[in-house]
């Protein structure tokens, strides 16, 4: 299958994708801030980069949480119900 | 059209008249059903059809309209291609409680009054059940029995409902019910179907069940149940606002455990869960875009899930597990697979080009319109959850991560064409989002693509991308199951297994020998009494009362001589006596 190797020829240019992947996430920031406020009602339209922030820090906070209450006391045995 | 078919019907025939065909006649049928309903769907005209009277109530089969149609559109393709992914299942009961259930969601959706309704949705119940029990093994039949006990408290939830608001209207017409004039009755109704739609706090018995289904019967599940339920309550409850707020809420909810859960399929059941939760708030924002919404994206999810379904089943059917700690680098064995799955993960994230992107957007943005900032904000949240857990997290950890030592083949073809039609569908749905919007039942103004939603929904899931892989270790699946709200019900059946092991057994087995002790010479003493009474009293007045005849009988005997002379004799004799005892008496 030629899909594969082409996956494998990008794990193997992890470096190269990792640098592209980071210009791609520079540009998408300009990008937004480049966009016109125009009808913007709410104030989390008027922030720049608004959803940028947003992704970081929810997913941050989503991992975090999650996996600290399931480590807390929601993650059990396999076999807890028998 | 004049005549109206409903469509149901091809399914209940199909599912009665399946077992008469072998070998290629078999997949043949099998095929042919739903293609046949799909026509007569698209063939089908709005009005009002078989409307009959039954027991004061008028019954009303066939109530076709654009919202029922847009269901009917959507559950006769998914009954195409969970068909195509069944095809290879060698028993026919699983054909046949798959169609009973595809036949039933169609009949719930067409139904025009609760009577109708209810019968159609205890057939669903009933027929999905048994696509779970069909995995046979000893954790299916177990969750089978608490999916169907939890549906037939929901049924009865919608029962009770049903019949006071039939006390209270004197009807059972169902229709749009205001949330101002909604009393007990209503809500009953509310709770009955907010079940089915999997709304916490009586969402349990969804990643319980379909997790332990068989590969085909989960693609069948994750489809109809929660939709059917999306559809009555889009129908029925618009605009309550407890729908707005408990859909978001599950649209959080279901994230939260996806992102911990380890079983693919677990996962994505959690999944239904959250996506669902757009439907649901959809319905409960209640303004024109937010319903076209809702529907939108019970369309375009249920062919997505049902193709992320296909793919989490494809490698449980290869690999024989489904467990993320178990799997990892499978690109190289099960390529298209991967592919597949890949597409419908980055429809369900909402990725630009993708069924995602044109459905879910319009009830974030209908929230947006309405000013509810906060049921937005958290949806979107949500969608970080969701690219985090199904797009990032099952894609990495199933497909690539660390080498395991498995090695499968692709699954069977049919398995593989039902899985490139639906990702085929989804794209198709994400560049021409006309193609579904036409179906919708109001009429669409809202334009997906353009630069603000794009730039938001690549920010969210690029930044999502990037977190993750700062964080990939974090996410590292682990062997545990995590608890859900179904311990209410899973361990509170323990403890009463345990009571009833250690209280009421050692009550009854001191009830036993209390009875052996006191009961049961009591029991005897009383049987010797009688026994005596008998023999003594009874026996005896029966004996005498016969002597005493005999007696009688030997004296009556020596008078009967035969002689007429001693008869008047004895006669005269009697007459003077009485003569005489009346004369001396007076």
């Amino acid at each position: 299958m030629k899909i594969v190797n082409y996956i494998d020829f990008l794990r193997r240019n992890m470096k190269g994708l990792v640098r592209v992947l980071i210009v791609y996430l520079i540009a998408l920031v300009i990008f937004d801030v480049a966009l016109s406020r125009h009808d913007a009602h709410y104030m989390i339209d008027k922030i720049y980069a608004f959803w940028t922030i947003f992704g970081i820090v929810g997913c941050f906070i989503l991992i975090k949480v999650a996996k600290g209450i399931a480590h807390l006391f929601l993650g059990k045995n396999e076999d807890f119900y028998g | 059209m004049d005549r109206w078919i409903h469509p149901a019907i091809f399914f209940f025939i199909g599912a009665l008249i399946l077992p008469l065909f072998r070998g290629k006649a078999k997949k043949f049928v099998i095929l042919l059903i739903p293609v046949l309903s799909i026509i007569d769907v698209a063939l089908m005209m709005e009005g009002v059809y078989g409307s009959y009277s039954f027991l004061n109530a008028n019954i009303i089969f066939g109530r076709v309209d654009k919202l029922s149609l847009v269901f009917a559109w959507v559950f006769t393709i998914m009954g195409f291609l969970g068909a195509i992914y069944a095809l290879h299942v060698e028993e026919d009961g699983h054909h046949i409680a798959a169609y009973f259930y595809v036949g039933a969601s169609l009949g719930a959706i067409f139904a025009g009054d609760y009577l109708t309704l209810f019968v159609f949705w205890e057939i669903m119940a009933f027929s999905s059940v048994f696509l779970v029990w069909y995995r046979k093994e000893p954790k299916s039949i177990a969750a089978g029995y608490r999916y169907l006990l939890v549906h037939v408290f929901g049924g009865l939830c919608f029962f009770t409902g049903m019949m006071l608001y039939y006390y209270k209207t004197g009807n059972m017409v169902f229709d749009k019910i205001l949330p101002a004039n909604a009393g007990v009755a209503e809500y009953l109704i509310l709770a009955g179907f907010a079940l089915n739609a999997a709304v916490i706090p009586l969402h349990a018995w969804l990643p319980d069940a379909y997790p332990e289904a068989t590969v085909a019967g989960a693609v069948f599940m994750c489809a109809f149940t929660t939709k059917t339920a999306v559809y009555v309550l889009a129908r029925g409850f618009p605009g309550f606002e407890i729908l707005a707020i408990m859909g978001t809420a599950m649209t959080v909810y279901g994230v939260f455990y996806a992102v911990i859960e380890n079983d693919m399929r677990r996962v994505l059941a959690y999944h239904i869960v959250s996506q669902v939760g757009y439907m649901v708030a959809g319905v409960g924002i209640g303004t024109e875009m937010a319903l076209n919404g809702a529907c939108a994206h019970a369309f375009a999810h249920i062919l997505y899930k049902a193709l992320l379904f296909m793919g989490a089943g494809s490698v449980l059917y290869m690999v024989g597990t489904a467990k993320l700690s178990k799997l990892g680098g499978l690109y190289k064995y099960m390529p298209l697979t991967m592919i597949f799955y890949v597409v419908g993960a980055i429809s369900i994230s909402g990725f630009p080009l993708f069924s995602g992107f044109v459905s879910k957007s319009m009830i974030v943005a209908s929230a947006h319109h309405e000013g509810r900032i906060w049921l937005m904000l958290l949806m979107n949240l949500a969608g970080i959850g969701t690219f985090l857990s199904v797009g990032l997290k099952v894609t990495y950890f199933a497909f690539f991560g660390k080498e395991s030592s498995i090695q499968p083949k692709e699954p069977p073809k049919n398995m593989l064409w039902a899985m490139g039609l639906t990702s085929a569908l989804c794209f198709l749905i994400g560049v021409y989002p006309n193609s579904l919007y036409v179906l919708l039942p109001f009429p669409v103004e809202y334009h997906p693509y353009n630069l603000h939603h794009l730039s938001e929904m690549l920010q969210i899931l690029s930044f999502t991308g990037l977190v993750f892989f700062l964080l990939v270790k974090k996410l590292a699946p682990e062997d545990k199951m995590n608890l859900d709200l179904d311990i209410f019900y899973r361990a509170g059946a323990w403890v009463f297994m345990k009571i009833d092991e250690k209280v009421i057994s050692v009550l009854d087995s001191l009830w036993g020998e209390a009875y052996r002790a006191v009961g049961l010479s009591l029991l005897f003493k009383n049987a010797r009494l009688s026994y005596g009474f008998d023999r003594k009293v009874i026996d005896g007045v029966v004996d005498g009362s016969a002597t005493a005849v005999k007696m009688v009988g030997f004296v009556v005997r020596r008078l009967q001589t035969g002689r007429v002379q001693a008869y008047i004799g004895l006669a005269l004799f009697m007459f003077f006596l009485i003569v005489w005892i009346l004369l001396v008496r007076m």
